[in-house]
Parts: structure tokens; C-alpha cells; sequence
């Protein structure tokens, strides 16, 4: 076969990978609906891996609305099993699953709910060694783990391989979220470039509360990938949701960032290449 | 200057479990000291030994990081408001 042939044929693959099935057609027509997303926005969904650290009241609820958006693949990482204080905001978990691998009971959740799209489980925490793999095969990365280390790796990994991330965090009845796009918006360490002593369990927490926080993520990243609406590009939402009280704050570039900033992207040289103009750009078409 | 400062739930036990409270100050040095008057203990809480808001923090005037204005010496008006944000991790 010639390149020129072989191209085509790879092209033709490519467009059947992302044809809408009868199915799906009709499982999405409502939001197929909305105009700025159409058939365009929901081909871009069913195009899209989707990593997701952290599968708790905050992972798990952005998972569970991104699947039923249609993304094409979920990854879901997140380490240890399921307790049962967990319960009261873990909404893809069942009692009979206390004390059980928590990642996998999200993946046959996740399956049962919308089984045209691919969910890989991976039951351990975002690490060193394992964060620029997860990061490489993915199109966006949405940060929810429970810790400060985790949400650093990723960050970092994002901005080395040039992938968009959703940062949502909450403590108590408050909560924060930006989308960061590398070298367009700021990154995690621009806007803290330290973190606080963290203790995971010593707040409390409402399954509202982390639902709401998800529901807002998983919609930045539909916003992102189908280009629907405006995402919080260089801006923090701050939320007191016991107040009710949500402020938008402007977030600045930090030149001396030492993962964004100028000194990072010298060291950092052939990884951050194609500075693109769009935001969003997946990589991955087989799904 | 009266500003309205948003206490975030960390340093609520200062202020007596209030989200919001009302100080003074004509600019962000002169509102943390007014707020350590009012709240004892929160002072130390957002600045570190030098006086310096902690990194793992950030305060904004209305919508604006003081850390691209004029950081602690970012001047008020009346009637701003100033948030207080600290880092977070809870999912």
C-alpha cells in the first residue's frame, strides 16, 4: 500500500472511531440539543479520555457525569478500599461494597450506567513513577485526590505533556475550581506555591457539597472538549456554599513558577513542545 | 477604611465561627493587624514569622491576588472586599 493510501485508510479509521452510533445518537439527543455542542461537541466527548485522580464524594461524581455525558474512555486511579464513612457522598458505591477495592466497584457502577464507554480501573495512587504514563494517555486530567501530593504530581505531569486539567478541591463547605490549560493559564503552583499541613479526615463533608463541586468540574471539562461556553481559564470560582456565596478571582501567570514559569520550560525543553492555540486538543481516537 | 473580609473555615475558630467579618485598614498590612486586634491568634495563621502572607495562601482585594498589586501594601477603599483563600485538598 502506498503512504498516500495508507493514509486514507487511517484517516477512514479515524472517522469511524468517532461516528455517533444510532444509540448514542439518541441516548444524547438532549444535549446534542444545545447548540454550541451539537453532534461536533458530542463526537469531541466520545473522542476524549478522561483521567480522573481521586475517586471519592469529588472523583467519583465527576466520573459519573462525565460517563453519562458520553466521554469516550475513563481512567479512574485512586488507591484503597471503600470504608464506610465514605458512604454518605461516595454515590457509585453500595453498602455491600464496604471494605472492598473502591476503584472497581466505580467501574462496574460506571458500566452498568452507560456501558458505551470505557472505564479502566487502576487501583493505586497518582506516584513519581507511575504520573507522566497516565497523563500521556489521557486528553484531559481531572484533580481530585484527597492529599496535596497527589494534586502536585499531576499538575506538574499536565504541564510537562501539555494536557488541560480540571483542579477542584474543597474543604468542608467550601470549595474552589480553575481549569488550567499549560502555558495559557496558570498552573496549580502558580496559584499555591506552597500547600498547608493536610489531614484528610478532619473536616466534615456533605455529599452535596463534593457533588456540587464535581457536577461544576465535570461540566469545565465538557466545556473544554466541546467548546461549550466559557471555562474558568485563569479564574478561581470560590465557593462558601453555606452562605451561598460564589466569587470569581482572577489568577495570574507566575514567571518564577518553578513548573510553569521561565526557568521550568528551559529545563523542561523538547516536553513542551506545540504550544497550540486551542485549549483542547485530544490525541487518542479508538474508542 | 471599613472592608469586608471573607474568612475561610480554617481560621473561623478566630472569629468566633463567622464567615464574614467587618475591619479596618488602608491597606492589607493595616487590615491584618486590625483583624489580629479583633480575632487574637489569626495573625500568625496567614502570615509567617516575617510578617509575610504564607505561600500556601492568598488574599485577593475584590477579585485581584494582592501578590501582582502591591502585596501587603496594596491600599483599600471603603467598601472593599478581601478574600481569604488558602490552599486546599479535600475530594
Amino acid at each position: 500500500m502506498t503512504k498516500g493510501k495508507q493514509q486514507t485508510t487511517n484517516d477512514k479509521k479515524q472517522q469511524r472511531a468517532i461516528m455517533l452510533t444510532p444509540k448514542e445518537l439518541e441516548r444524547y439527543s438532549r444535549q446534542i440539543q444545545l447548540p454550541d455542542l451539537g453532534e461536533k461537541g458530542q463526537k469531541a466527548l466520545k473522542n476524549t479520555t478522561a483521567l480522573v485522580s481521586g475517586v471519592g464524594g469529588l472523583g467519583g461524581t465527576t466520573a459519573l457525569y462525565l460517563a453519562v455525558a458520553g466521554i469516550g474512555k475513563l481512567i479512574l486511579v485512586r488507591g484503597g478500599g471503600l470504608r464506610l464513612d465514605d458512604m454518605n457522598r461516595q454515590i457509585l458505591m453500595s453498602d455491600d461494597w464496604v471494605g472492598k477495592t473502591r476503584v472497581t466497584k466505580a467501574q462496574e457502577t460506571l458500566n452498568q450506567i452507560n456501558p458505551d464507554v470505557e472505564v479502566e480501573a487502576i487501583a493505586e495512587y497518582i506516584t513519581p513513577e507511575n504520573v507522566d504514563a497516565l497523563v500521556q494517555r489521557s486528553d484531559i486530567a481531572l484533580s481530585c485526590a484527597h492529599n496535596f501530593p497527589e494534586r502536585d504530581l499531576l499538575n506538574a505531569a499536565c504541564v510537562r505533556w501539555q494536557k488541560p486539567m480540571v483542579e477542584a478541591a474543597m474543604n468542608s463547605m467550601e470549595a474552589y475550581l480553575t481549569t488550567i490549560v499549560p502555558h495559557q493559564t496558570p498552573c496549580l503552583s502558580c496559584l499555591f506555591p506552597e500547600k498547608p499541613n493536610w489531614d484528610r479526615r478532619a473536616f466534615g463533608v456533605l455529599g452535596a457539597v463534593s457533588g456540587t463541586l464535581a457536577c461544576l468540574s465535570a461540566l469545565e471539562a465538557i466545556k473544554l472538549i466541546t467548546g461549550l461556553g466559557k471555562p474558568l481559564l485563569g479564574q478561581l470560582l470560590n465557593m462558601d456554599l453555606a452562605n451561598v456565596e460564589f466569587h470569581k478571582l482572577h489568577l495570574y501567570k507566575d514567571p518564577d513558577c518553578p513548573v510553569c514559569g521561565k526557568e521550568a520550560e528551559g529545563a523542561e525543553g523538547t516536553l513542551n513542545h506545540g504550544k497550540g492555540e486551542r485549549p483542547f486538543a485530544p490525541t487518542t481516537t479508538n474508542h | 477604611m471599613a472592608v469586608k473580609v471573607l474568612i475561610p473555615t480554617p481560621l473561623q475558630k478566630f472569629t468566633n465561627n463567622q464567615a464574614t467579618i467587618e475591619c479596618n485598614g488602608g491597606n492589607i498590612d493595616e487590615l491584618i493587624d486590625s483583624l489580629e486586634i479583633n480575632c487574637p491568634g489569626i495573625k500568625s495563621r496567614i502570615c509567617d514569622d516575617t510578617g509575610k502572607p504564607r505561600r500556601f495562601l492568598n488574599l485577593y482585594v475584590n477579585s485581584e491576588d494582592i501578590r501582582f498589586l502591591d502585596n501587603t501594601d496594596t491600599a483599600l477603599s471603603d467598601g472593599d472586599e478581601v478574600s481569604i483563600v488558602p490552599a486546599v485538598a479535600g475530594g
